[in-house]
């Protein structure tokens, strides 16, 4: 079996475990999906932005898709490794033959494969559910970003591992930094309620700039949403989270660093 | 400067033991070093699977492990025994290539573990002391994912038979019991068909039953020819598996042989005990048996190195004086005579933690 070849059924049998795992499934994939509800239900109307009157459900669709992404990216992935390496699942794997990327690969798939799959439903919803107008700008852009926002996040997923000592570390850290970075990047509350400060705070984190580029593919007719600040901005927190996942990765539990 | 000092005085210590196995060994420990020196000369290397000579490690400047050589012979399961913090852990990982060693020479299957790739990975089959398993999957599911990263994989299904496991294959791994999960190691250890399978306690928290079902499994591996490294705590177990036997002891080996070389070493080995008459103390059944006599709780009794002479010479005295002896009971030297003997003679408490 060629290294490919094992790295996409590694990444096979990750989706399989993931698909079993009720907690990572319930915050991962069911939980975007509640917020998106429970938020149209609260916000009826329009919202101002970018000088337009766009329905909530057009604001909500993309900011809780952001926010999935970085829920199965960053938080789902770092708790994923972080228990394997607590398991000393890690530590056995670097005793075979398989080389250290496969493993890291197939993680990698699978987040992206969850992540794909829940931006599609939650695209389903919002068209279906809330009528929000998708065109072929929303399609490229969506895509875009899917991609940029995952990889992105994956990177920082990995470089936090070596923060999170525990399983138990990880499992709060992950959701909470989703959390407080999902307030201050106008996902819950929109940005024309935000004072400036807290937007200004948001800015220099990678979701805001995923959201608010998947907000404009939404919002904004015929853009895709696609700035050079919003990608320059993905790609260098991404760049960063690798460089510091290449340098500070830990296969071994805690108590042996 | 400190650490001349540490050396010397370690190896100070290590004359001490070696005086005092000396006394108590009716001279077979010297006899069993020479014999095993010649046995290695006359051993092709190819048949030598690991070879480690004054292998030293240091954490925090401490030093760990003070220079210790032995070598494993290829079909052999080889016993590593010793207290927690003796080395044993630090000693096997250094061998699978997970730690860096500060000093001496190791090979393992003819590759220097700490610059070892791939090809050697695939020779080598590694069950850890402490790991667990992802609950969420099938231990068919689980050691599939291990077989697929060896080039010349065993048969899936056939190894998951020879640990036992034919009917749970099915079932989840969080749905085993301890010693079924160990036994999941033990088949991801072996589908790689490694020539030299290295087990870190195997039964370490089993119960009985299921620390039997370990050892008949071990044994299995014997009669295929496996070479095995076992590191254990418990002597029963390095007594009924290993070939040859090395105890570690505080970062240094205190003995090695075969398990009955071992035992007979320490001489005064068998041990004769029953439960004391009434009215009959230590000092009478002593003067029958010429040999001093202990009273342990009910129980009296003495070691003999000549258990027919002495016990025919107790039973006669019985017979002699009316005295009915009850539950006698004739044991074999174990190796927990030996461990515990070593232990003391370095003045470390015999570990307990079992």
């Amino acid at each position: 079996m060629s290294d490919v070849a094992l790295a996409a059924a590694q990444a096979r049998h990750a989706l399989k475990g993931f698909l079993r795992e009720p907690r990572a499934f319930i915050f991962t994939v069911i939980l975007p999906l509640f917020l998106l509800v429970i938020l149209n239900g609260i916000f009826h109307g329009k919202s101002s932005f970018f000088g337009l009157r766009v329905p909530f459900a057009v604001y909500y669709t993309p900011a809780i898709i952001s926010y999935q992404i970085m829920l199965a990216g960053y938080s789902s992935l770092l708790i994923a490794v972080t228990t394997e390496r607590e398991r000393g699942m890690l530590k056995r794997l670097r005793g075979t033959p398989m080389p250290s990327w496969v493993f890291l690969t197939g993680e990698i798939i699978r987040t992206t494969v969850v992540a794909a799959v829940s931006v599609v439903v939650l695209v389903a919803v919002g068209s279906g559910v809330y009528h929000v107008p998708i065109g072929a700008h929303t399609a490229i852009g969506l895509a875009v970003y899917t991609v940029t926002g995952t990889a992105c996040m994956c990177a920082l997923g990995l470089a936090s591992t070596r923060v999170c000592a525990t399983t138990d570390a990880a499992s709060v850290a992950g959701p909470f930094v989703t959390l407080i970075l999902g307030f201050i990047s106008g996902v819950f509350i929109p940005v024309s309620m935000m004072p400036a400060w807290l937007l200004d705070a948001g800015k220099l984190f990678p979701l805001e700039h995923l959201a608010q580029g998947l907000r404009e593919a939404f919002a904004v007719p015929g853009s895709t949403g696609i700035t050079a600040i919003n990608l320059a901005a993905l790609a260098a927190w991404g760049a960063a989270g690798l460089g510091a996942a290449l340098v500070g990765f830990r296969w071994e539990p805690h108590d042996s660093w | 400067m400190g650490l001349g000092r540490a050396t010397r005085s370690l190896a100070g210590r290590n004359r001490v033991d070696c005086g005092v196995l000396g006394l108590r060994a009716s001279a077979g420990l010297l006899v069993l070093v020479r014999r095993r020196v010649s046995s290695s000369q006359v051993a092709a290397v190819g048949d030598r699977v690991i070879d480690v000579r004054q292998l030293r490690k240091s954490y925090g400047g401490i030093e760990r492990l003070h220079g210790i050589s032995f070598s494993v012979e290829r079909g052999e399961i080889f016993g590593f025994l010793g207290t927690n913090g003796a080395g044993k852990t630090t000693t096997i990982e250094i061998l699978e290539g997970y730690r860096a060693r500060d000093g001496g020479e190791v090979s393992v299957l003819g590759t220097d573990p700490a610059h070892a790739g791939r090809n050697w990975r695939n020779r080598i089959g590694l069950v850890l002391q402490e790991s667990e398993l992802n609950p969420v999957y099938t231990v068919r599911e689980t050691v599939a994912m291990f077989s697929r990263y060896f080039t010349q994989p065993t048969d899936l299904d056939a190894t998951i038979m020879s640990a036992g496991l034919a009917d749970k294959a099915g079932e989840r791994v969080g749905r085993l019991s301890g010693g079924e999960r160990r036994r999941v190691d033990v088949a991801i250890g072996l589908v790689g068909d490694p020539d030299v399978l290295f087990l870190d306690e195997p039964t370490t928290g089993l119960d009985p039953a299921a620390r039997r079902g370990m050892w008949a499994l071990i044994e299995g591996l014997r009669r295929e020819g496996k070479t095995v490294f076992l590191t254990t705590h418990y002597m029963e177990e390095a007594q009924r598996l290993a070939d040859r036997i090395v105890i570690l002891q505080a970062g240094a080996i205190a003995a090695q042989g075969t398990a009955e070389q071992l035992s007979a070493a320490l001489g005064h080995a068998t041990r004769i005990t029953f439960l004391a008459p009434p009215r009959i103390g230590p000092a009478q059944v002593s003067a029958a048996v010429g040999t001093s006599v202990e009273q342990d709780g009910r129980r009296l009794g003495f070691r003999s190195d000549q258990a027919q002479r002495d016990l025919t010479a107790l039973l006669r005295w019985a017979e002699e004086h009316g005295v009915e002896l009850t539950d006698i009971r004739v044991s074999p030297p174990t190796l927990d005579d030996v461990f515990v003997q070593l232990a003391v003679s370095a003045g470390d408490p015999p570990d307990d933690s079992s």
